[in-house]
């Protein structure tokens, strides 16, 4: 083994951030930008902003499949493609070849990843929700699993923090179940979306809105600062954006940590686990392997940020033993790796649109329209706990309508050419309750190629959220036909499982009782306080909200609270 | 025995601790999946040129490129090797068979025609029956080995999709075709104008 144990300066940084992604990204920010020179360790390969988004401006008929995933990528990235398309030519670059990084399912999981600068950041779906007031109490309130250690308020000016940095797109509302953030301009809704909206408050009672997107309507100066510039309505996001005109990483966090000269970033660089020093009882750094030289090093700082994406960062945890944490750091509760949570989609519904022939839209929307959760809210009681939001919205159809029905030739052609009538569906995205028997853990005896212990995951839905998904289905259904629109048709994919969502979170969760969670209200692990977690795996209940806005609020707020900690000599 | 027979068995004597999907996971990272069935599928010269006459006939040329100018044969025949499995191999030659047996290639364009129109309403049923199977297979846990075993997409529903994917996201098909806007650069509600073309993005 080529160690190389030198605590020399070049070794020796304030803080080490392990991840790049969306909360890495975050963290390396907050910190850098608070005065302290800071380590970032990828896993995966370098990606430059801008200049290594190489499919980005291709035309349609650059990408020799189309669109669709060949068999050989299929076999390659065999997790990615249960969720669709994702392994195609133009995204693929973005995601993570499953084969060469494989794991294992006691219980089928659907793992998506993304080994590379900016980790899932690149491709996320930019949805941008706070959580309500009530998210934070219901597990309280209800008895399942523990009380969150923080409430609403506590994160409500980091909410703002983040969401001004990111720039969101999105209407205020009012409304207590979708708290308003900071939002540039909203986004037009399209006739039939008008109309859709207009009828389900009028007959349902059912608010719907322009979803809140991490794209920016109406750049600010702190934005084009960085770079970045107004969404050109390409809708070709996840291939990179050579404008900025989404957040990622790469486009807002790590050029703003750039900016104060104070980061270093390595890439390659897989953290295998934090060197715990049982004399001052803290952690003092985190020993990593290069994945392409093997070569293995040390690197040593006063705090550690752990935001390798909740999976990774609960078997990082795991893989970090010690006298003092014999089955893996912080794990004295035995509630690492446990309550994985998601949330739940693959159901909705979809119909077809009468009139509004001569509505046409200019541009392509990155982003949809938002139906916040209605269930066992206000007076609604289902039999059932929790809810769920939709995502969904109009559209006109295109030439892809020809392939289903009969006809060819010269007049099928020419009709190809011009768009078609509106079709609308949604699908919803539901809360999953956290279940200490839904976990991952380390295999004991296999190894991937770098030596790290494969991470086994037994997890799958519940019966509450088997009991939702009924309902996400009939409910989307019962808004179509209220509105009057046709060829109602509902769907409930049986053939997901947890992971699909990309919304994995909770396996090393907060609490206020060292017993049954693993960090504190901070964030950080109760015993081991210079270790802070602020990816999703801090989660203590779902909520059924796109998630990467929390943990970025968390993170930043955890950061500062790390170097306040650090000014008082408390770390 | 085959090594994912052996490995039935051993979860067996474990008890079924491991379901048929931790199977098929197991083969992922073990022993990954052999490669596609693409060396099997094997198009004669005299299939190509009705593959090329068949698509010419979903999209000909008008004022317009067709089919055959945007290149859109070898498009279907590369399409089905690198994305399409056994099943479709077997129905899509199927269908090809069906049109080389009564000698296609021979008859006057309006016989073409009604033979593909004949096709065409052949296929409604066989589409029905397709989704049938589809929504049985559903979270079968033998989905890959049953989906070997299955029939697949019928001939003209390959044929038509394949046709209109090579041909309208082409880069002759989509130019002519659409209003290509690479940059939309804003977002708006607008009305359609008379013969108004679809954006293509």
């Amino acid at each position: 083994m080529n160690l190389n144990l030198k605590a020399d300066k070049a070794h020796t940084f304030d803080a080490i951030v392990v991840g790049s992604g969306m909360t890495g990204g975050m963290a390396a920010k907050e910190l850098t930008e608070r005065g302290l020179q800071v380590l970032m360790i990828e896993r995966g390969r370098e990606v430059k902003h801008i200049e290594d988004y190489d499919t980005a401006m291709k035309g349609p008929w650059e990408f020799d499949h189309r669109g669709k995933v060949s068999i050989q990528s299929a076999e390659e990235y065999w997790a990615n493609s249960r969720f669709g398309s994702l392994a195609n030519e133009e995204t693929a670059e973005f995601f993570t070849d499953d084969k060469k990084n494989p794991y294992i399912e006691k219980r089928p999981f659907d793992w998506i990843r993304a080994y590379h600068t900016g980790g899932k950041s690149m491709h996320w779906g930019r949805q941008s929700y706070r959580m309500n007031k009530k998210d934070f109490e219901a597990n309280a309130k209800e008895g399942i699993a523990i009380d969150w250690p923080i409430r609403y308020e506590d994160l409500e000016t980091w909410y703002a923090h983040v969401e001004k940095f990111v720039g969101i797109s999105g209407q205020a509302e009012g409304w207590e179940v979708l708290p308003d953030g900071h939002y540039l301009p909203a986004m037009p809704m399209s006739a039939p979306e008008v109309y859709f909206r207009d009828t389900m408050m009028k007959k349902l009672n059912r608010p719907v809105t322009v979803g809140r997107v991490a794209n920016l309507t109406r750049p600010q100066p702190w934005h084009t600062e960085l770079g970045r510039a107004s969404c050109q309505y390409r809708s070709k996001c996840s291939r990179g954006c050579p404008y900025g005109g989404y957040y990622s990483s790469l486009s807002g966090s790590i050029p703003a940590a750039r900016k104060t000269q104070k980061l270093t970033v390595l890439h390659d660089t897989i953290a295998t686990e934090i060197i715990y020093d049982e004399n001052t009882k803290k952690a003092k750094g985190v020993r990593v392997i290069n994945q392409n030289t093997m070569a293995v090093e040390e690197f040593f700082s006063k705090i550690v940020f752990l935001n390798a994406g909740s999976m990774n960062t609960a078997a990082l945890l795991l893989n970090s033993k010690s006298s003092r944490f014999p089955t893996g750091l912080g794990n004295d509760s035995d509630q690492v790796g446990r309550n994985i949570m998601d949330h739940h989609l693959g159901v909705g519904a979809n119909a077809t649109v009468d009139g509004f022939e001569n509505d046409y839209i200019f541009g392509q929307r990155p982003n949809a329209l938002y139906i916040p959760r209605f269930r066992n809210w206000g007076t609604d009681k289902k039999d059932f706990l929790r809810g769920y939001g939709y995502q969904g919205g109009a559209s006109k159809s295109d030439w892809k309508r020809g392939i289903t029905m009969n006809g060819f030739g010269a007049s099928f052609k020419e009709d190809m050419t011009r768009p078609g009538t509106w079709t609308m569906g949604f699908g919803g995205f539901g809360e999953i309750l956290p279940d200490p028997s839904n976990r991952m853990f380390l295999d004991k005896d296999k190894k991937d190629k770098w030596g790290i212990p494969m991470i086994v995951f037994d997890a799958a839905f519940g019966e509450n959220e088997l009991a939702m998904r009924k309902d996400m289905m009939a409910s989307a259904m019962e808004m179509l036909d209220a509105a009057g629109f046709k060829n109602v048709s509902g769907f409930n994919r049986t053939d997901t499982h947890p992971g699909l969502g990309i919304h994995d979170m909770g396996t090393a969760r907060m609490g206020k009782d060292p017993k049954t969670s693993i960090l504190n209200k901070f964030n950080q692990i109760h015993d081991c306080k210079n270790v802070f977690v602020t990816d999703g795996a801090a989660m203590v209940s779902s909520s059924c909200v796109n998630p990467s806005i929390t943990y970025m609020a968390m993170t930043a707020r955890s950061a500062n609270h790390a170097v306040e900690e650090l000014k008082k000599q408390n770390l | 025995m085959n090594r994912r027979d052996v490995l039935k068995s051993v979860a067996l004597m474990l008890g079924g601790t491991f379901s048929a999907p931790t199977l098929l996971a197991m083969d992922h990272w073990q022993n990954p999946v052999s490669g596609s069935s693409a060396a099997d599928f094997v198009v004669t010269d005299n299939q190509k040129l009705i593959i090329a006459e068949v698509a010419e006939l979903i999209i000909p040329k008008t004022g317009t490129p067709g089919a055959k100018d945007a290149g859109v044969p070898a498009f279907i025949v590369m399409m089905l090797k690198d994305c399409y499995k056994t099943p479709e191999h077997v129905s899509f030659l199927e269908g090809i068979r069906n049109l080389e047996k009564k000698d296609f290639l021979s008859l006057t364009v309006s016989q073409k025609t009604e033979m593909l129109k004949q096709v065409e309403n052949d296929t409604v049923e066989q589409m029905k029956a397709y989704q049938v199977q589809q929504t049985k297979m559903g979270d079968n846990e033998d989905r890959e080995q049953m989906a070997a075993q299955v029939k697949g997409l019928p001939y003209w529903r390959l044929m038509k999709e394949l046709t209109m994917l090579g041909y309208f996201t082409s880069e002759e098909g989509l130019k002519s075709s659409f209003d290509y806007v690479p940059i939309p650069g804003k977002l708006e509600m607008i009305k359609l104008k008379p013969n108004q073309k679809s954006f293509a993005y």
